[in-house]
């Protein structure tokens, strides 16, 4: 029998699509958490974002290049999210980062905690190239091209962003042996 | 490569193995001990950041898109149908979208709460009133009046809807509340699954899905809500 090459081939479109969830869903989430701090919000931005992903999967051509393409749509979903919601975040925000650091209790009396309490006190510019370098793996031509900024100004944050980090941890530390 | 080179560099890549890196450290103790910290840090940074996923998260993606890819399908359908046919025939698969629109929400209710959550069917200490005043404005509504014997109340999405995942204590059993902010295209029905019954209710700014063994406990637990959320507002 002759095979119709005119029709969608979609079982290999679904194929394509559960291999991107099962493969990338954890990194995209960690890489969500660390930009909203909170996990529900994060959990909803993977999903809107893998849900795009599906209705333009056909664009997805390099499949070593799908990490990128997804958090790309990812920070455009974050970015969309914030521009309707801006006004009830500010308050949200506080009493959920807060949250969020009684939730991850065990690791808040350890050196995990205070790291991560320092990363959510770092600022979104620095953060944000520090997370696509260490939990995305980009170089700084890519986070550079992701962010639509100099590979220069990128090289400057991330050097930044390791010392606020460094520095807030130097004064967490001294903080919490005087206490 | 300078020591202060070699500092900026370290501060950027920690890991470079660029050749004149790596021969300023073999070459200069005090930047190599530099490094050997600057490694462990990354460690440490690679290991806190590193937040666990929902153990459920790539099923509940999977799930919400088969979800959108059924109602596409079951929308292009109706759209076909109603070009195709006449009025009577209109009217056929009208109800035929409904009552098959409704399973693939009742499913990924029934899913949703035995997944990981499903513990939450045993709790039955009150939650606070800010707690779920706070899951509400989390999703964009803000409650005048919040219902009593709430025992776990959480935001999280169910399919493709963003919802705010609730557990109320009776004497048949748990009735889980499920609220689907800005789902207006579910009608009133009924549904079962996995021996669990099920009601979906359109409500102001979404629909309300109620999940539980005995039916007969959702009348009093629709009024409660229907009430709350009437004199609620979409923020």
């Amino acid at each position: 029998m002759a095979i119709d090459r005119s029709k969608p081939d979609v079982s290999s479109k679904q194929r394509q699509f559960d291999a991107l969830v099962r493969g990338l869903s954890g990194d995209l989430y960690r890489y969500a958490y660390w930009l909203c701090g909170e996990d529900a919000l994060a959990h909803d931005l993977v999903q809107e974002t893998f849900l795009r992903a599906w209705r333009s999967l056909d664009s997805l051509r390099d499949t070593a290049s799908a990490k990128a393409w997804l958090i790309t749509i990812l920070r455009r979903e974050h970015a969309r999210l914030y521009e309707r919601k801006t006004p009830q975040f500010a308050d949200v925000d506080e009493v959920e980062i807060a949250d969020e650091r009684e939730a991850h209790a065990p690791e808040s009396v350890g050196e995990d905690g205070l790291i991560r309490a320092a990363m959510q006190r770092l600022d979104a510019k620095y953060r944000e190239p520090l997370l696509m370098q260490v939990l995305g793996g980009f170089s700084c031509d890519e986070i550079a091209r992701e962010l639509n900024i100099t590979p220069a100004a990128v090289m400057t944050q991330v050097f930044r962003a390791r010392q606020k980090l460094k520095g807030m941890l130097a004064g967490d530390v001294k903080e919490a042996q005087l206490s | 490569m300078n020591c202060l080179e070699f500092r900026r560099e370290l501060n950027i890549h920690p890991q470079s193995n660029a050749a004149d890196f790596v021969a300023h450290a073999r070459e200069c103790p005090r930047c190599a001990q530099a490094q050997a910290d600057a490694l462990a840090f990354e460690g440490s940074l690679g290991r806190a950041l590193a937040i666990p996923p929902p153990s459920n998260l790539a099923e509940s993606i999977l799930l919400a898109q088969a979800t959108e890819q059924r109602r596409d399908r079951l929308r292009w359908r109706r759209g076909a149908g109603w070009l195709a046919v006449a009025a009577t025939a209109v009217l056929a698969v009208g109800m035929g979208w409904r009552a098959t629109r409704t399973q693939p929400l009742g499913d990924a209710a029934i899913a949703h709460m035995l997944g990981d959550e499903a513990p939450a069917l045993a709790l039955t200490a009150p939650v606070t009133d800010a707690a779920v005043r706070t899951a509400f404005t989390q999703r964009g509504v803000e409650l005048a009046q919040v219902p009593a014997d709430i025992s776990y109340v959480q935001c999280c999405p169910v399919g493709k809807f963003k919802s705010v995942h609730m557990v109320m204590p009776r004497a048949n059993g748990p009735v889980t509340v499920m609220y689907l902010v800005d789902d207006h295209d579910s009608r009133a029905s009924d549904f079962a699954h996995a021996g669990w019954v099920g009601r979906s209710v359109p409500m102001a700014h979404g629909t309300l899905v109620l999940i539980g063994h005995d039916a007969s406990q959702f009348d009093q637990v629709q009024h409660t809500w229907q009430v709350a959320l009437q004199a609620s507002t979409r923020i």
